[in-house]
């Protein structure tokens, strides 16, 4: 399209709209996803606010220990976990870019993981914790002749351990994302900051970082808001014990709707929206761009 | 991902040597102070992370190869290897795996139950955005961007109620469409953007040539998209069989039970046969892994763009 | 084979309007050319011919039948894309078939026609290579073959020669004109070349800002351009302008440009004296050597091409082209005497910039 026409155009070439074949299996088309938007989160949602209108609902919330034990392990989850977790993944980032024969069949392994599904080997971790004859416990007594602590029976420790699985889970995808976005910045700008005298930490403070910070400030909120979402890291590890003491949101909700008590579910749910909800707005607005 | 060997400039690493020269250098059996501190610091984090990597995975294995007795004897290698546990498994000679195979058929059912529900959603709408350009479509993909970031463990306790009202409730088919629902969002994310790559020609030309909307995506779309659903369907293949949640709130009778919920309900028994468990979640696990391997190169190029626009 | 006609022809985007009420006719079986300089609206009004733009305003008829509300497909037309839109998943074969295949056409009915077609475009070869296997000419050859196994009414052409090279640009030129010799097949072709217009076209229609600026053949465009974008845009090196006033001595008329320059005005000239114009004179009609009326000018740059020598001077403060046959002795800072051919001037109302005498 010449230049100058293009320049007033709103937008990308349209197909004729008018044309009403086209508008019609756009329409058509688009239908079955609607569909589902609608039936299965639209209503849902709507229905699950509804459930969650009752002041009162709240009232007995905040009343619950269980609730503010939760909202301290969750707070801890996101910021430890997380930081942990995007801390090694830009470590490692520069790490896998190295050129070794190794480190590519490494690459390889560190991505089971993610790839691999998480009950098993949550169970797995599990199984290694058993204080009698989990192999930990086994193996200190055996080499150190120790008797190692009842791991998931401390809350600390337990949360810790949850946290560790977290990490354990989600690092490979995180990582991958960092590499790519150190694959991206031109290697030139290494050669030629070498070519200055630039020291590796320099190196990394005034090229990698400044090109990366972006993308690991999206990773980062990414990151916050589906390990908000991460059920199976506590609830298979721990399973919310000791008594209730490692709960975090994603498990609280379950909690209260096992023992018929919806409202609390879904109100313990929208008492985090104010946190989940600027999030997603923010990483709304940088992709859908 | 293709990181160190995919990298014709590879990059040095945080506090290391500059890789290529490096490589040259060992090769040639120089050996330098420099080379040698860089290998022993890339071991210092190689090795360590290769331990962290694999311990949980090995021990699965382990479990799974071993006689109950000696499972938990804390060595490196069963004394006595053994695939019984496996020939139990596949039997279901222990109460806990009766419907072992229904359960994992109904893994494998769903999963591709979900995948194909999933690729056909996505797929019609990401054409309808991205190519029919229909009004409304920067919406659609808002409202689906939305979902896509929202937390599934937040929608899990509304859907339940949902599926409830809705009289699905331990019917199969609310596990699929609350996974359909689920994985959609980010597949029709990764559609539009590999949609939106093909030039705009290709349409005009096969309208001139006298295609209509339906034969345009027949015939011209979904040859050239082949790559991209491809990489969606693993996708969503794979979400919906390593899903626990929503399986464990959805399906409650034990025929209807996924591996994953099964697996899961080991738990509840004190004296769980669990190098039998062990097993069954080997097994479960091999299929993701081998999958992801298979398709690495659709997976890592689709879900990387995806998720964080850098 | 079809005749068009435009009818008030107007472009909107938003409250843009591009093109403003174009009306001409092409007759059945015609080459015609649209051309001018980028976002002149010309690539704008052949898709709206096509169907792939809505048309704002009056009316495009095809055959006599106005298709302002008829889909593409059902125009009878076939379009050939700058960027060539072959499918890059089918062969040669079923890209130059696909149409048909659309129509659900017997399968071999479609196969004889694209036999045909490959014959004609020496693709024979190629039929089952993918678009990818193929060089830049081959694959416009191929774009050109699916137009021509759909037998339409008009074929379209959307500057199908800018992404080759330019030994092949002129190798596809001399194929597409013989093309249409043997065809017969009416044929609108938008390009922003002047020189493809001029080879090409029974007739050319130069377009600036949405509007026609002149539809002629394109000796009529060249030798007698209606104004002074036409006279500029045509021909190659560009006409040579310059603006000044006209002053008479008795019988002899020249302009006056700035520096004292006097530049000749043939015999019969009636334009009033002391009225300001452009004068143009194309660089083919200036010579080197004597004259009656010689125009002085400093030779700056020589630039022989082999056949031709192209030299720009400087007369006062203005830089002329001059084109010469054959080679010339002249060398850089020389001051040598232009010859004008007086029968070949322009001159142009240097506001409106319309022609005033040709």
């Amino acid at each position: 399209m010449s230049t100058a026409l293009a320049a007033s155009l709103p937008a990308a070439r349209v197909p004729r709209a008018g044309a009403s074949p086209w508008l019609f299996w756009g329409r058509a088309l688009v239908l079955p996803y609607l569909l589902v938007f609608v039936v299965f989160v639209l209503y849902p949602v709507g229905y699950g606010l509804w459930l969650a209108r009752h002041p009162a609902s709240y009232v007995k919330l905040f009343d619950d220990p269980i609730f503010f034990r939760t909202a301290i392990n969750t707070m801890v989850f996101l910021v430890v976990a997380i930081n942990l977790k995007m801390a090694i993944a830009l470590l490692l980032s520069g790490f896998f870019v190295t050129s070794r024969w190794w480190i590519k069949i490494l690459s390889l392994l560190f991505i089971l993981p993610w790839a691999v599904p998480s009950i098993p080997t949550i169970l797995s971790v599990r199984f290694m914790l058993n204080p009698e004859w989990g192999v930990i416990n086994a193996s200190l007594f055996r080499w150190f002749g120790i008797e190692g602590p009842n791991w998931l029976n401390d809350p600390t420790l337990a949360l810790s351990f949850s946290m560790l699985m977290h990490i354990w889970k989600s690092l490979p995808f995180w990582t991958l994302i960092l590499v790519a976005g150190r694959l991206a910045i031109p290697g030139e700008q290494y050669e030629a900051a070498s070519v200055d005298g630039a020291s590796n930490w320099q190196k990394f403070r005034f090229i990698t970082w400044p090109a990366m910070k972006t993308l690991y400030l999206t990773s980062t909120i990414l990151s916050m808001i589906w390990t908000l979402g991460d059920f199976n890291s506590v609830y298979l590890l721990t399973g919310g014990g000791p008594a209730d003491l490692t709960h975090v949101l994603a498990t609280l909700g379950i909690r209260y709707l096992r023992l018929d008590q919806v409202d609390l579910a879904m109100a313990s749910i929208v008492v985090a929206l104010p946190l989940v909800l600027p999030l997603v707005y923010f990483m709304m607005k940088r992709l859908s761009k | 991902m293709k990181p160190a060997g995919a990298s014709q400039r590879s990059l040095p690493p945080k506090g290391d040597e500059a890789g290529p020269g490096a490589a040259r250098r060992s090769a040639m059996s120089r050996v330098t102070w420099r080379a040698v501190s860089t290998e022993a610091k890339l071991l210092l984090i190689g090795i360590p992370l290769f331990l962290w990597t694999i311990i949980p995975v090995y021990h699965l294995f382990l479990f799974a190869i071993s006689p109950r007795d000696s499972a938990t004897s804390g060595r490196l290698w069963p004394k006595h290897p053994t695939l019984d546990n496996f020939a139990v498994v596949f039997g279901q000679k222990h109460f806990y795996l009766d419907h072992f195979w229904l359960q994992l058929g109904n893994s494998v059912l769903i999963a591709v139950a979900v995948a194909a529900i999933t690729l056909f959603v996505a797929t019609t709408a990401a054409f309808a955005i991205s190519r029919l350009k229909v009004p409304g479509g920067r919406t659609v993909m808002n409202l689906a961007l939305f979902t896509y970031f929202i937390p599934a463990a937040f929608l899990a306790v509304p859907m339940y109620k949902t599926m409830g009202n809705y009289g699905l409730l331990n019917n199969q088919w609310a596990l699929i469409l609350a996974m359909v629902t689920i994985a959609s969002p980010y597949c029709i994310w990764v559609l539009k953007q590999a949609s939106d790559k093909l030039p705009w020609e290709l349409d005009e030309a096969a309208r001139i040539d006298g295609a209509t909307p339906l034969q345009l995506f027949r015939l011209v779309y979904l040859p050239l998209m082949l790559p991209s659903l491809v990489a969606v369907g693993t996708y969503a293949l794979l979400l919906a069989w390593n899903e626990y949640l929503f399986a464990f709130l959805l399906l409650s009778n034990d025929k209807s039970l996924t591996l994953s919920v099964a697996l899961g309900s080991f738990l509840s028994a004190d004296d769980s046969p669990w190098e039998l468990l062990m097993a069954t979640g080997f097994i479960y696990a091999l299929p993701p892994a081998a999958i992801y391997y298979a398709f690495k190169r659709y997976m890592v190029g689709g879900l990387t763009a995806g998720a964080v626009k850098s | 084979m079809a005749s068009l006609s435009f009818r008030n022809v107007e472009k909107r985007f938003g409250n843009v309007e591009v093109i403003h009420g174009i009306g001409f006719d092409i007759a059945d079986g015609e080459f015609t050319v649209l051309v001018g300089p980028s976002g002149c609206g010309k690539s704008t009004l052949l898709r709206m011919l096509a169907g792939l733009e809505e048309i704002s305003g009056g009316t495009i008829a095809i055959d006599g039948t106005v298709v302002n509300d008829i889909e593409s497909k059902d125009r009878d037309i076939a379009m050939v894309f700058q960027s060539y839109a072959l499918y890059p998943h089918m062969t040669v074969a079923e890209n130059m078939g696909f149409s048909l295949r659309l129509r659900k056409a017997d399968p071999k009915h479609t196969a004889e026609r694209v036999d045909h077609a490959a014959k004609i475009l020496n693709l024979g070869p190629y039929l089952q290579r993918y678009p990818r296997e193929l060089s830049g000419g081959q694959r416009q050859r191929v774009a050109m073959g699916r137009a021509i196994v759909r037998d339409p009414k008009v074929f379209l052409f959307d500057e199908p020669l800018s992404n080759l090279d330019a030994k092949l640009r002129v190798a596809m030129r001399a194929e597409i004109k013989a093309l249409h010799q043997r065809l017969k097949t009416t044929t609108v072709y938008v390009t922003h070349d002047q020189v493809e217009a001029m080879t090409m076209a029974d007739r050319i229609v130069v377009m600036q800002d949405g509007r026609i600026e002149q539809i002629g053949t394109p000796l009529e465009l060249y030798d007698r351009p209606a104004n002074l974008f036409v006279a500029q845009f045509i021909g190659s090196p560009s006409m040579n302008v310059v603006h000044g006033a006209v002053r008479r001595e008795g019988d002899v008329a020249w302009v006056e440009a700035e520096g004292g320059v006097r530049w000749p005005l043939p015999a019969g000239s009636a334009v009033a004296s002391g009225e300001t114009v452009a004068y143009g004179i194309r660089p083919g009609d200036l010579g080197v050597g004597a004259s009656a009326r010689p125009v002085e000018a400093e030779v700056i740059v020589v630039e022989p091409t082999g056949a031709e020598t192209e030299l720009l001077v400087q007369a006062g403060p203005a830089q002329i082209v001059v084109v010469v046959h054959g080679r010339t002795n002249v060398r850089p800072g020389e001051v040598v005497d232009l010859a004008v051919d007086t029968g070949a001037v322009h001159l142009f109302d240097p506001s409106s910039g319309a022609t005033l005498r040709a």
